[in-house]
């Protein structure tokens, strides 16, 4: 059994029904991304299980106890996560935000402790913030920020990270000085990630472990090879891909693409030339 | 994290703004319609006045002096707390509807309820300070959403309306009213200070001392209220325990004000955002400048407004508005 899962999970607003009776497992020391078309849940998922929503039935277990039933402290010291588009007060530092990491282990009136300094450093720098330390966090880049807010993270000292589409509005490169950051985050300190991410090709070479999702269901989990398949891709973003290799990483990767058009027979003429394209799958996890 | 050059600051205006008090003080105690000049304050202060300057320093004007700092700092402290909780920059008491609370209450006690002159100033902040918590109860109540929890935008919505609403309902009460209760009315909600006497400083005194040092213990918990949702409960708040809870002191704060000093808008709106210009958003730094720059703001404001219209004033409460409203256009534009 890992550290976190799912059992039967339900969450909705109201009437609507956005996760449907969901069981997944977030293996330990990996990096997890979902995917899936917008509206499938994912992000709803991931606020479920980090408590920020609440849910309706079955329950999200953590060390064997459930979180609804936790010190939202205590979790806080296990699971940090990084929302969609986090908003912090204006003229606050760099340093000043990511000291806010350290609130799980305060108590009373909230002074730091020697420790919490030299946690804090150390997150800033090892997200290279170090320099902007002293600076409003207004005044940065979208990287720059997008790098203190996981500072802030950091601080917080959790074996579990989760972030909600943490490349949104980024360019490529900011795109990938963030995914490499968490890459090594998970390589040199073992820390679980769970990550929702939009771009097919980014959340396959990154992750370890894929979840793909579609109305409230999961349609596929598993290895990347396991997921980014025709089959899955077509079921769940009902488009026609075709499924290559990354020559440098090895992972599978989206090579030409375009949306379904016509009846079903024709879905299934082209699902079955592009099994056979596909290469033998190798183990995803290293 | 503080930068140690801002806790310097901080400092320095902490003691500008005591120097300021001090000052206004004093020039509030020299001045007003019953003579007692300057020369003779030291005197009368230490016990060599005649029967009547004793009289008008220590039973006029110091009492009301007090009672002017002791309500700016609690409605300022509140109008704090308010637009950290509503994640508005122009929330203050008055949206929770606590001054059109108090003065319904108010109003209908004047208007329908017989009773003696003797009792009756002392029952008026009793009956002012139940009309605000009861609204601001109301407020809480329609607000709250079970799956969703308590939604700033729907307080502030919500708190709106019902002011609004309160407020029509008063003007419909006054209408039919008698001349002379509806000017007292009309006085009250204008913000004069007419709690004149130590008793209502005694009344104003034990909310402070309470609520103050509760305040300053939560305000790193009022600094993580700042960040969004999100990140507040992933970072281990209890949202709405802690919101709840910020909430009713809030609302005890500018009751307890409002039931002594009338209906006063701008001290809480203002004093709150001038601190935050000068020391930044953490709140173990603005929270303190807040509350005595709210203090200073009244005090100052009901100085100038007590000698301004010979022999009743101004309203403090229009003078503070007077006082204000440049600031805050200044502040309006430079932000642009």
């Amino acid at each position: 059994m890992p550290r976190l899962y799912t059992e039967q999970l339900s969450v909705g607003y109201g009437e609507r029904v956005i996760v449907d009776r969901l069981t997944v497992h977030i293996p330990d020391e990996k990096i997890t991304t979902i995917i899936g078309p917008n509206g499938c849940g994912k992000s709803t998922l991931l606020k479920a299980m980090t408590r920020i929503i609440r849910h309706q039935e079955g329950a999200v277990i953590l060390d064997g106890k459930q979180i609804s039933q936790e010190h939202t402290k205590l979790l806080a010291q296990k699971m940090a996560i990084l929302p969609q588009t986090p908003e912090s007060p204006g003229g606050l530092t760099v340093g000043e935000l990511v000291s806010y990491g350290r609130f799980p282990y305060q108590k009373g009136f909230g002074r730091l402790t020697k420790r919490d300094y030299e946690v804090i450093d150390w997150a800033l720098e090892v997200t290279g913030t170090i320099d902007f330390k002293h600076r409003s966090v207004d005044s940065l880049s979208g990287g720059q920020r997008q790098r203190v807010w996981i500072a802030m993270a950091l601080a917080q000292e959790t074996n579990i990270i989760f972030l909600d589409e943490p490349t949104t509005y980024l360019d490529m490169a900011h795109q990938l000085e963030v995914l490499e950051l968490l890459q090594r985050l998970n390589h040199e300190q073992k820390r679980t990630i769970v990550m929702v991410l939009h771009d097919l090709n980014q959340a396959a070479r990154f992750a370890d472990y894929m979840i793909a999702m579609k109305d409230g269901k999961i349609v596929q989990a598993g290895t990347c090879e396991q997921v980014m398949t025709p089959d899955v891709l077509r079921h769940v973003f009902h488009i026609d891909a075709e499924i290559g290799r990354d020559p440098r990483t090895n992972k599978p990767m989206c090579i030409t693409y375009h949306l379904i058009k016509g009846d079903a027979k024709h879905v299934e003429k082209t699902n079955d030339v592009h099994s056979s394209f596909v290469r033998p799958h190798l183990e995803c996890v290293r | 994290m503080i930068v140690p050059q801002l806790r310097k600051k901080q400092r320095i205006i902490l003691l500008a703004l005591l120097m300021f008090i001090c000052m206004t003080a004093i020039i509030s105690m020299g001045t007003g319609y019953s003579s007692l000049s300057f020369e003779r304050l030291m005197p009368v202060l230490l016990g060599e006045g005649t029967f009547k300057e004793q009289f008008v320093l220590f039973s006029i004007r110091l009492p009301r002096i007090a009672i002017t700092l002791l309500a700016g700092m609690a409605l300022a402290l509140s109008g704090a707390i308010l637009q950290v909780i509503m994640r508005n920059d122009l929330a203050d008491p008055g949206v929770v509807g606590i001054n059109a609370g108090a003065g319904v209450a108010v109003a209908l006690f004047f208007l329908f309820i017989p009773i003696q002159a003797t009792s009756f100033a002392y029952i008026i902040p009793l009956v002012a300070f139940c009309g605000a918590l009861l609204t601001a109860i109301l407020i809480y109540a329609l607000s709250y959403n079970k799956q969703t929890g308590l939604q700033p935008i729907r307080l502030v919505l919500i708190g709106i309306g019902c002011a609004t609403a309160f407020s029509g309902f008063m003007i419909v009460l006054v209408s039919g009213a008698d001349r002379t209760k509806v000017d007292f009315i009309a006085k009250w909600l204008a913000g004069g200070i007419w709690g004149m006497d130590w008793a209502f400083v005694l009344a104003l005194l034990p909310w402070l001392m309470t609520l103050v040092p509760f305040v300053l213990y939560k305000a790193h918990r009022l600094n993580v209220l700042q960040l969004s949702d999100p990140v507040a409960i992933g970072i281990g708040l209890s949202l709405d325990r802690e919101r709840l809870a910020l909430l009713l002191t809030a609302v005890a704060l500018a009751a307890s004000a409002v039931s002594v000093t009338g209906g006063i808008a701008f001290v809480g709106l203002m004093a709150p955002h001038i601190a935050r210009a000068l020391v930044g958003p953490r709140n173990e730094l603005s929270l303190p400048v807040a509350m005595l720059m709210g203090g200073a703001l009244l005090l100052l404001a009901d100085t100038i407004g007590r000698n301004l219209i010979e022999p009743d004033g101004l309203p403090a409460g229009v003078l503070v508005s007077l006082i204000g409203a440049p600031y805050f256009v200044y502040l309006l534009w430079k932000k642009k």
